[in-house]
């Protein structure tokens, strides 16, 4: 079909591109503020997309819209930390002009985000909404060594300059002149760094399978889909620190070989998405990106690609295929990215977080960096600490810190005359933790003994006057908007989740009802493909385990 | 490449040799080991979602889908266990709940009755999980072949796939995510508006019904058991095998045959839904000649086939031998070619022949 004239020059210009179809789907996302039936028919025929898939793939995100007022409506965070800010108010206050929800936008240490066109605007309501800078991180009372946020309140750290001059890109140079990349594989294994995604695989390990595997070319993608409830500290190292990102992404590139670098941001960050679009220039032009990187016959491209609002597009399978322009289900596993990752080729997947670290690892040594650890731990986890607490914001925490420090020592614990009912573990993930059981220390192994997990390391805090079965309801109904659809166990078991929680639907009997929702929640841990299935009814297992009287309340109330 | 060393897995505790690439599944199945499954299609690239297929594998903490997962050496595999039958017990029960009712007309498809047997043989409660449905059926589809009563979707996507990797046809494909999930054209159209081509793969792999094939339909209250009688598509010369089935004597559908050796489950719109002809009033039921008044009056094979060699003989001693052309259908098969240009080369010594395929 032949290509109208005012869409051919974005195709052209796009089509030869990597990972092109997010790129030029927002190319016109943002010329005409929604996706329009022409464009999306042009789209299909100069990217050689079959018409109904790319429709279908574009129905899969949240953002993409497809018709008037489109992008310019403003989008309400509706997560649970401005649930508890009353977004549904603000919500309600901009209806007028078309306001719709949208999942957690990632900006829970300074509620509430709206999003209207190109702008990210925060405020809790109408006449406060305002385009503010990411807060920037507090020190810890105790002054703790810290890594990633070590020199992040550097002033004009985000600027290349700024970056240079507090000893930026010197492990690079050092690396360059120095070290063989087996050498950086070496190094990376001993520091005993993992996956701050919340995965915590080895990033040594992973980086050496992506070295060691057949195919080229090798991809090093920095996953900055951060689009878990109650996280927002990639979000912080972008905006303060992106070179540092861009950095541990060269290295990555070194050791493992790789070509070409994507960072995957998530939609809601317009913002970060400029600055790095900066970062990235600057570099370029440093000549850290591009070819003879250093000198040498050293070749890295770094390609910046914004996703669309998905939340499943922050597990890694979904995002390969995002990136690769297909409809973003998660892949079956094995084989595993760093053999068959972008375009089937081998791919690391790492965090934000990951990356940032590894500049410093690489400069100050593997020791070094394990012994920010406490006790047999190594290195450090950022804590993005939001809900009903003093002082929320992201805290570099040294593995292993007891929860109770974190909570009243450095962050002021809970509001005056309130006391702290329930945290959550991994944003939302994780579930809810309560009782005796916050008398934890924040490391693997102690928060998996209680049966949950640290995943990406954000915390929402519920104090007493809270009730956790209407937070478990907005927790489950976010998983269930989120589910990609594909599996059965999660698609269908976050929905009747969600509707028992609501008392839309379920028994009224609370022996019926307690057996439904656990055997949902068994199985939909047992046998979901990714993990936001295996994930989700931690809400409701935790909120059995802790709240079993509030439970009963809910379902025994006359409707 | 295959290793030539063997290898093993112990598949509920006999062990099973296997060669490289193969899964647990197609393991199970050739030792005739059932392993139920709504998502699965053996022509189709593994997908993975209905989870039904789970088993546990030693060393593995939650059980793995048999149907994605490749087996390696020394695996040891249950495909069963108290648990195991558990989980497929309320997968099937969530399954059953977004449905309104399981039980469907077998005319309706090849694989309608797929989710019906598996919530029959677990006893599955369909009244237990109930909330939202899922599915929205198209009822404004006018199309005459396909009904789209997506009430009884349950997303396995089969439809989706056998499309784009068995047709190549690429119609249809998934709008929105999770619960809220549709089978959709592009622009959420109708298939005549798609590039659809009405061959009714998708009809015949759907596992609920959801997709059905409205011509049989139209024989769903018709008195008489379905029979099944294997044949082959008259149409073309590929030869696909086909099922047709009749009720009372009378054909009411055709479905494609899996095992057919040309066509393995394919058919095309013609062989699919253009069966009406067999038993259409003014279809032909014995040879027609024209009398002395120029009307068609019915006779027997011999007088018809004597009046056409008279033609020919006429037309030759008229207009020579370059006035005969000799086009073979492209329903007939190679032998049936052969023959035809015999009969005009040798009958009539002109190499004018052609097949109406060529085009």
């Amino acid at each position: 079909m032949k290509i109208s004239a005012n869409n051919e020059s974005i195709i052209d210009q796009w089509k030869e591109e990597p990972a092109a179809l997010l790129g030029v789907l927002h190319a016109f996302h943002d010329r005409d503020g929604y996706l329009s039936e022409a464009v999306i028919r042009d789209v299909a025929s100069g990217l050689k997309i079959p018409l109904a898939e790319l429709y279908g793939t574009i129905t899969f995100y949240h953002h993409f819209s497809q018709s008037p007022p489109g992008q310019s409506a403003p989008r309400v965070c509706t997560g649970p930390v401005c649930c508890l800010n009353g977004s549904a108010q603000l919500l309600n206050a901009l209806k007028d002009q078309g306001a719709t929800a949208m999942a957690c936008a990632g900006r829970c240490d300074d509620p509430i985000p709206v999003l209207k066109g190109h702008h990210a605007l925060r405020g809790t309501d109408n006449a406060s909404l305002e385009e503010k800078a990411t807060p920037l991180p507090a020190r810890n009372p105790g002054n703790i060594e810290e890594c990633i946020f070590a020199n992040i309140r550097i002033p004009n750290r985000a600027k290349f300059e700024g970056y240079r001059d507090s000893g930026g890109y010197l492990a690079v140079d050092k690396m360059l002149n120095e070290m063989s990349p087996s050498q950086v594989l070496e190094l990376m294994t001993q520091s005993k760094l993992a996956g701050r995604g919340g995965a915590g695989f080895p990033t040594g390990v992973k980086w050496k399978a992506v070295a060691e595997a057949p195919g080229n070319p090798k991809s090093i993608v920095c996953n900055a889909d951060e689009g878990e409830p109650g996280c927002f500290k990639d979000r912080a190292i972008l905006d303060y620190d992106p070179h540092a990102v861009i950095e541990g992404m060269i290295i990555a590139a070194y050791a493992t070989g790789a070509a070409q670098g994507f960072i995957y941001l998530r939609y809601e960050y317009p913002q970060s998405f400029a600055l790095l679009e900066e970062a990235i220039r600057e570099a370029s032009e440093a000549h850290y990106l591009g070819d003879g990187i250093g000198g040498k016959e050293f070749r890295f491209t770094l390609h910046l690609r914004r996703g669309a609002g998905a939340y499943i597009c922050g597990e890694e399978g979904s995002l390969l295929n995002s990136l690769e322009g297909k409809h973003p289900f998660p892949r079956n596993r094995p084989p595993f990215p760093v053999t068959h990752g972008f375009n089937n080729l081998p791919t690391a997947v790492n965090n934000v977080e990951t990356l940032a670290a590894v500049p410093q690892i690489l400069a100050k040594g593997p020791e070094w960096y394990q012994s920010l650890g406490l006790n047999e731990h190594a290195g450090t986890k950022l804590i993005s600490l939001s809900g009903d607490i003093e002082k929320p914001g992201n805290y570099e925490i040294p593995i292993g810190l007891p929860l109770r420090t974190l909570l009243y020592d450095w962050a002021g614990g809970p509001k005056a005359g309130r006391s702290i009912q329930a945290v959550t573990m991994a944003g939302l993930s994780g579930g809810y933790l309560a009782g005796d059981d916050l008398e934890i220390t924040l490391d693997d192994p102690c928060i998996r003994s209680k049966g949950s997990f640290p995943g990406a390391g954000g915390i929402i805090v519920y104090d007493d006057s809270r009730n956790m079965v209407e937070a478990a309801h907005e927790a489950m109904a976010f998983f269930a908007e989120e589910s990609c659809g594909k599996c059965f166990p999660c698609r269908i078991g976050t929905e009747r989740l969600t509707e028992r929680l609501a008392r839309d639907a379920g028994p009224t009997s609370i022996t019926d009802w307690n057996a439904e929702v656990d055997d949902i929640g068994t199985t939909m841990m047992a046998t979901s493909a990714c993990g936001l299935g295996m994930a989700a009814p931690n809400i409701t297992k935790s909120l059995a385990k802790y709240f079993p009287d509030q439970v009963t309340k809910h379902v025994q109330k006359s409707p | 490449m295959v290793s030539s060393q063997s290898s093993n897995i112990t598949l509920d505790g006999e062990p099973v040799s296997f060669s490289a690439g193969e899964t647990l599944y197609e393991i199970a199945k050739r030792q005739e080991t059932i392993i139920p499954t709504l998502c699965y299609d053996p022509r189709l690239e593994a997908f993975g979602s209905c989870r039904l297929c789970m088993v546990e594998v030693d060393g593995i903490r939650n059980p793995v889908a048999s149907c994605t997962t490749k087996a390696s050496d020394g695996m040891v595999v249950r495909t069963t266990s108290p648990a195991i039958e558990k989980h497929r017990k309320v997968l099937l029960e969530m399954v059953a709940s977004e449905n309104p009712d399981i039980a469907v007309d077998p005319l309706r498809g090849y694989a309608s009755q797929e989710l019906g047997t598996l919530v029959d043989d677990y006893r599955a409660d369909t009244g237990r999980f109930k909330g939202r449905q899922s599915g929205q059926s198209f009822q404004d589809d006018d199309n005459p072949f396909i009904l789209r009563d997506y009430d009884r979707c349950i997303s396995c996507y089969r439809c989706v796939r056998v499309c784009a990797e068995q047709e190549g046809d690429y119609a249809i494909n998934i709008r929105n995510r999770g619960f809220n999930t549709q089978i959709t054209t592009e622009f959420s159209g109708t298939l005549k508006d798609s590039s659809c081509t009405f061959c009714g793969q998708c009809v015949q792999t759907c596992p609920t019904g959801a997709l059905a094939d409205k011509k049989a339909m139209r024989a769903e209250n018709d008195p008489g058991e379905i029979k099944k009688t294997r044949s082959v598509c008259p149409y073309c010369g590929v030869g696909c095998s086909v099922d047709l089935l009749s009720k009372d004597d009378r054909l009411v559908g055709v479905q494609p045959a899996m095992d057919g050796p040309a066509n393995q489950g394919a058919l095309c719109i013609k062989g699919q839904f253009a069966f009406d002809f067999v038993q259409h009033n003014d279809r032909l039921g014995s040879p027609l000649i024209r009398n002395e008044a120029g009307e068609l009056e019915k006779t027997s094979w011999e007088i018809a086939l004597d009046r056409a060699a008279d033609g020919f003989r006429e037309a030759m001693k008229t207009h020579g031998r370059q006035s005969i052309y000799g086009v073979a259908s492209g329903r007939t098969p190679s032998e049936a070619d052969y023959m035809m240009q015999k009969f005009i080369r040798a009958g009539f010594g002109t190499n004018q022949i052609d097949n109406c395929s060529r085009a």
